[in-house]
């Protein structure tokens, strides 16, 4: 499908849903078979043909129609035929216009198109390793992290809640990066996906970082981006855990129930160190921002701190990488780099970890500005 | 004639398929040198000494690289060092993708190999050679599971493919 094919004239970011949609579109067809009235497909029949056929997560779809795919390439500045990345394990060939079929489907908004399709991009990065994030027994989804102006402009969850229901860029966008990963790359449960109980994280998981909250400089910034620049951040993560502190009064003391939640045997971390998400809620990371912590020092902290004895961090699918053994315990990150920190979430006394694939991936920053036309 | 009602088509989300070429190495009809690739999964090492001592009297070099992702390009280059190359251990999802993965990259290399594989992820390790164009990737099943067992029992399952590595690489 190419750009000249694609006028059509919606309501601007709408959907394809809506009334006016229909009645603006063009319905009436008199091809050799007679007059036509082109009516909009049945969303529980596309749904569930669709479901047979192992293109869902199981949730009912927006079906893809030529209107609605149209209005997302809209949002792209490149073809609906050009290959943004070949995904893993399946080789599909992610163009444009199959990442569009999959927004749709999941429910986001046109202007959602840009992030979705960059995400994409993000994730074909060789250093992100998604061959051996979509197809392992372990429970790893991708989180995405918008930062930048574009994640207010498109109302991306931020605050209370940010990781749960209720908003429709977070809950779409998410959803469509799954979407992708079932239809382009393959990662259909038990055929391409062999995550032994799979996890609620695969549904989606993104969020914006509440960077007004924290008294740090945000993630993109810290990774060499403008303040102004937008970006999306790709990580292979666990579902995330919580870190309830309501009573420490000094940042040690908080940053050791943090510690103490993250240091645990059972995750991949523990035996092959890598990555790990601290989320911190903006009340956490204010409180160590008064204690004069910088973001730097919380790093470095949550680094040297995060350990686990090596009788149990030797357990785990691969064998325990002997070069981060120091004495009788095992680091779960490799360095201050890997503690990923960011801040999010609405009033309250909580963090949340989550660990990721271990040295097997790594996240992966692009900048949303080079693909946003607006 | 009056208007019929017809519902509007649906775009197909399926990707097409990015399908690789590569031609699979033959085996050397006689050879000294074979690489054993452990990705470290529990069992790996143990598999890979049972079939080295049914290989007999050769060199062997020893590799290991982490599972669930690729092997880096010294690791590779060390496997290539020798005639054919023995991979071990394909036994969840994310090692079955690099255990084939670098097969083929070693195939690509011009280095005849061997994938064991445990019967339940036999299936997708197939689909995946396929997918990069390698129909006839040689795989050797094990018994599912691997992990957890005693070297006895790993050494016990390893016993019962012994006959068919024998077979395909033609060696008495």
């Amino acid at each position: 499908m190419t750009k000249k094919d694609q006028k059509m004239d919606f309501p601007e970011n709408s959907c394809g849903c809506l009334l006016d949609d229909i009645l603006n579109a063009e319905f009436y067809d008199t091809g050799t078979q007679g007059e036509r009235i082109l009516i909009p497909p049945d969303v529980e029949k596309i749904s569930h043909e669709f479901y047979l056929r192992h293109l869902t997560d199981g949730l009912p779809i927006i079906p893809p129609t030529r209107e609605r795919v149209c209005k997302f390439l809209e949002y792209s500045i490149q073809e609906g035929e050009d290959v943004i990345a070949v995904l893993p394990p399946r080789q599909g060939r992610a163009t444009v216009e199959k990442i569009a079929i999959n927004a749709v489907m999941a429910g986001c908004l046109p202007s959602f198109m840009p992030v979705v399709e960059q995400t994409i991009r993000a994730l074909g990065e060789e250093k992100f390793n998604l061959a051996g994030i979509n197809a392992t027994t372990h429970p790893v989804a991708i989180c995405t992290i918008i930062n930048g102006p574009v994640s207010l402009k498109l109302g991306i969850g931020r605050g209370v809640g940010c990781l749960g229901p209720g908003n429709l860029a977070s809950a779409t966008m998410g959803r469509a990066i799954r979407l992708c990963m079932i239809n382009i790359a393959g990662a259909v449960p038990g055929v391409g996906d062999h995550a032994t109980h799979g996890s609620p994280a695969k549904y989606s998981y993104t969020f914006a970082e509440a960077e007004e909250e924290s008294p740090w400089e945000p993630l993109h910034v810290e990774r060499g981006f403008d303040k102004e620049d937008s970006t999306v951040t790709v990580l292979g993560l666990e579902a995330p855990h919580n870190v309830n502190d309501h009573r420490s009064t000094n940042a040690e003391d908080l940053l050791n129930t943090v510690v103490h939640t993250a240091s645990t045997a059972g995750c991949n971390n523990s035996h092959v160190p890598g990555e790990i998400l601290v989320l911190l809620s903006p009340e956490h990371a204010t409180a160590l921002g008064k204690g004069g912590w910088t973001k730097k020092d919380v790093k470095n902290y949550l680094h040297q701190n995060m350990v686990v004895p090596v009788k149990l961090g030797d357990r785990g699918g691969r064998r325990l990488d002997e070069q981060w053994v120091e004495g009788d315990e095992v680091l779960i990150t490799r360095s201050p780099e890997d503690v990923v920190l960011a801040v999010a979430g609405g009033p309250g006394r909580h963090t949340m970890i989550a660990p990721g694939f271990g040295s097997g991936s790594q996240s992966v920053t692009i900048s949303l500005n080079q693909n946003n036309p607006s | 004639m009056s208007p019929r009602l017809v519902e509007k088509g649906v775009l197909n989300p399926l990707a097409d398929k990015e399908v690789g070429e590569i031609d699979l190495n033959p085996f050397p009809d006689d050879f000294e040198r074979v690489a054993l690739v452990d990705n470290t999964k529990p069992g790996a090492n143990v598999i890979l000494a049972t079939l080295r001592e049914a290989l007999g009297n050769r060199i062997f070099i020893e590799v290991k690289k982490a599972a669930g992702a690729a092997a880096t390009l010294n690791q590779l280059e060390k496997a290539a060092s020798a005639e054919l190359a023995i991979l071990s251990l394909a036994d969840c999802g994310s090692c079955t993708s690099w255990v084939v993965l670098d097969a083929i990259r070693l195939e690509e290399m011009g280095i005849p190999t061997i994938s064991i594989v445990s019967n339940r992820f036999a299936p997708f390790a197939r689909e995946l050679a396929s997918t990069h164009g390698l129909d006839d990737l040689r795989l050797l099943e094990v018994e599912h599971p691997i992990a957890g067992l005693s070297v006895n029992e790993v050494e016990e399952k390893t016993l019962k493919i012994i006959p068919a590595l024998k077979y395909i690489l033609q060696i008495p």
